[in-house]
């Protein structure tokens, strides 16, 4: 019941770990080149919403100065380290894609069973 | 005093300049993009050089990026054996970049030779960094760019079976950096700290109260390196990898890329996790075991290849569990082994992949049974081929042989003579696979079959400096070993 | 279109001031471009940025940070210091304040736009 009120509590932390187990998942058993990007991406925008949750203090506001007025502030730092990670994560999904575009052209189908196939008769 | 306290920032500065020059170089002044990357990567050489001396004399060296300090900045730091590795990259790269100018114009397109350069200084630098490195956050960063531009490297050729190996890669890199992060975030969520030493000071505190974060954090680092560094079940994108990538790109990713990777995983062991805890979780076994695993089914696996290039990578993932069963051991002699493998085996495995380069380059051929009498034509090749391979079983008077060595004792100090087994076996195994095409080579009674291009000879003065380097660390290898023992030493 | 791009343009400068920065600025006005040559026909994006100017941006916008930590260098900060190495700093909340994050950040927008047009021109030239 303790355990049950916990998990409860810190559902922004569950939801994170949940999406995790999802986009991994996904990334190593589905056979669709298109679907494993995406599930990268899931995975990664995970652990972002992890690290974003973890700079959550309760009452906070968003950590933009406000004249005169003493507000607290939700831990700025790992917000701005997400922005570099979010652009990390597009900048290999782009590769990704654009590898994509390229096995399209040789290989003539998306699916990852398929290209094995055609790789195992050559 | 001056530009030397600068260094650990200007070398990586330098070799990203170089990086984004040149696109630009090689589009309006192709003939100079070539020398100034040679220029760039001698110049972070020297550098290296020079942060070694000053290590030397006056101990640490911490580098605050914008002058901010730790926490609020991040820190580069140089000590013996952060500066052992940024030397070994630099060298074994630099050296690579020679053999690759003229092996490049045949294996690409040619409006692709700016990108590659640029490529190949974006992973040297992010390499260096990986090196230098004293902060979790910026770690990932240079992880994912070395991800990305050892992808890019492989995927440049752009033929069906290097396409499809490089989406592999990626992936399965994706994978492990998103494992990693997890585990940063699991060791953020209880230390709120990025820096490795703060995270040191803050972790027992933190266990207290918080055990299962870094139980966590550790098997997802194992996972994480594993995965890019070709721990045993996690090595199945290496073959694809480096078979049908360009000859260079496999010597530097075979040579160098997996192995910073190990030394990440050494560094997060023994620099971040705080000595008691790290004896309390058994992931020296755990790693000892894989490790294990992967030495014998990287050479079973070694032997029934038939493409040349195929063999030489799956002997890279046993030779790879060297490396780690020396940090599995735990052992100063046994670490001091497996870091020693980490330079030799840069040495030996890039010289047999240029070697086998040039033996595509110069004939076309990568079948194995078709290598038979292939000494005639291209002795100095073969000759390159087959001290490389004679420092892989560990033959005495080869760098080979010292590593086994000290791995061997430090397995027998701590008491478990299985391993020595093991690497007894190994290495036996090792013969089995290289033997019959040295013997081949050489002792071929009928004339080559193939037609050989000649070969030029700015391809093949790497190939003898790697033979002579080769033995050099092997008969002398006493100031290295001593460098290694007195740096390891240092963190126990 | 020269809306979108001058927001665009003012999020990269504000990027000290308030949320964006030089990677959402830069991204809005290279998808500014983009959808110009989504709308329209291929050639009149083409025309509107050709391949050697994007090409010249997209290295001089990555040396651009470099030589900015470089100068702090030279004049004998730490790689990349701000207030250490003489930069121009203003008053907190003013436009030209807290001076190498902006130059920075305008470098990144430039570097951020023109990457996104020239991938997306290679994508689609490449499809032949």
């Amino acid at each position: 019941m303790e355990m049950l009120i916990k998990v409860l509590h810190n559902y922004y932390y569950m939801a994170a770990i949940l999406l995790f187990i999802i986009g991994m998942h996904t990334m190593l058993t589905h056979s669709n080149l298109i679907k494993k990007v995406i599930a990268m991406n899931i995975m990664d925008t995970s652990v972002f919403l992890l690290f974003v949750a973890v700079g959550y203090t309760y009452g906070g506001q968003a950590p933009i100065v406000q004249e005169g007025k003493e507000v607290l502030y939700i831990n700025p730092l790992p917000s701005s380290l997400m922005l570099t990670g979010i652009v990390v994560a597009i900048s290999i999904t782009a590769y990704a894609l654009s590898l994509i575009v390229k096995i399209y052209r040789y290989y003539g189908t998306v699916d990852y069973d398929e290209i094995c196939l055609i790789r195992s008769q050559e | 005093m001056g530009l030397e306290q600068h260094f650990p920032a200007l070398i990586i500065a330098i070799l990203f300049s170089i990086a984004f020059l040149s696109p630009i170089l090689y589009r309006w002044a192709r003939k100079a993009s070539a020398p100034a990357l040679l220029v760039s990567l001698s110049l972070a050489l020297v550098m290296a050089i020079s942060l070694l001396i000053q290590v030397h004399q006056g101990g640490e060296i911490y580098y605050h990026m914008g002058g901010w300090e730790p926490p609020y900045g991040v820190e580069f730091k140089v000590d013996y054996f952060r500066a052992y590795m940024l030397l070994v990259v630099l060298a074994v790269s630099l050296w690579i970049m020679v053999y690759a100018l003229k092996d490049l114009q045949h294996e690409l397109k040619i409006g692709m030779l700016g990108w590659y350069y640029s490529l190949y200084a974006l992973l040297v630098g992010s390499m260096a960094g990986i090196a230098m490195t004293n902060d979790l956050f910026n770690l990932f960063v240079l992880m994912e760019i070395c991800a990305i531009s050892a992808c890019a490297i492989i995927s440049i050729k752009e033929d069906r079976a290097c396409l499809e190996a490089s989406f592999k890669y990626l992936i399965l890199s994706a994978m492990g950096t998103g494992c990693f992060l997890l585990g940063v975030a699991m060791l953020y969520m209880v230390t709120g700290q990025f820096n490795y030493d703060l995270v040191n000071q803050a972790l027992p505190v933190a266990v207290e109260q918080y055990p299962n974060n870094m139980f966590a954090a550790s098997a997802l680092f194992i996972v994480a390196f594993g995965t890019k560094a070709a721990l045993f079940p996690l090595h199945v994108w290496l073959p694809d990898a480096h078979a049908s990538a360009p000859s260079p790109s496999s010597a530097m990713l075979s040579g160098i890329v997996i192995k910073i990777y190990a030394f990440a995983l050494f560094i997060m062991f023994y620099q971040l996790f705080p000595r008691p805890l790290l004896d309390s979780i058994p992931l020296n076994e755990i790693v000892l075991w894989l490790a294990t695993a992967g030495i014998m089914f990287g050479s079973i696996f070694a032997m029934v290849q038939v493409d040349i290039k195929k063999m030489l990578a799956y002997s890279s993932i046993g030779q790879i569990g060297y490396v780690f069963l020396g940090i599995g051991l735990d052992d100063t002699i046994a670490l001091t082994g497996g870091f020693y493998h980490l330079l030799v085996h840069a040495l030996m495995k890039s010289m047999l992949f240029m070697a086998a380069g040039v033996i595509i380059y110069s004939t076309g051929v990568r079948q194995i049974k078709q290598l038979a009498g292939v000494g005639q034509v291209l002795p100095v090749t073969m000759i390159a081929f087959t001290i490389g391979a004679a420092s892989m079983i560990g033959i005495p008077g080869t760098g080979g042989l010292i590593s086994k060595w000290y791995l061997a004792l430090g397995a027998l100090e701590i008491g478990r003579p299985f391993f020595v087994v093991i690497i007894l076996a190994s290495s036996l195994l090792n013969a089995v696979y290289y033997m019959p095409i040295v013997v081949n080579a050489f002792m071929y009674q009928e004339k080559f079959e193939h037609v050989a291009k000649p070969v030029p000879r700015q391809m093949l003065i790497p190939l003898l400096f790697g033979v002579a380097a080769i033995i050099f660390f092997g008969v002398v290898p006493g100031p290295t070993l001593d460098l290694l023992e007195y740096a390891i030493g240092l963190l126990f | 279109m020269p809306f979108i791009q001058l927001y665009g343009i003012y999020i990269v400068l504000h990027g000290h001031l308030s949320p964006g920065g030089g990677f959402s600025g830069g991204a809005i006005f290279g998808a500014s471009l983009v959808l110009l040559a989504v709308s329209f026909n291929l050639e009149v994006g083409a025309r509107q940025i050709s391949e050697d100017v994007s090409s010249i941006l997209e290295s001089g916008g990555a040396l651009g940070f470099v030589l900015t930590g470089l100068v702090s260098v030279a004049v004998g900060g730490h790689f990349l210091a701000n207030r250490a190495a003489g930069f121009p700093m203003g008053e907190a909340g003013e436009l030209f304040s807290s001076g190498a994050i902006m130059i920075i950040t305008v470098f990144l927008g430039f570097k951020v736009a023109s990457t996104i047009v020239s991938f997306f021109f290679h994508i689609i030239e490449g499809e032949d």
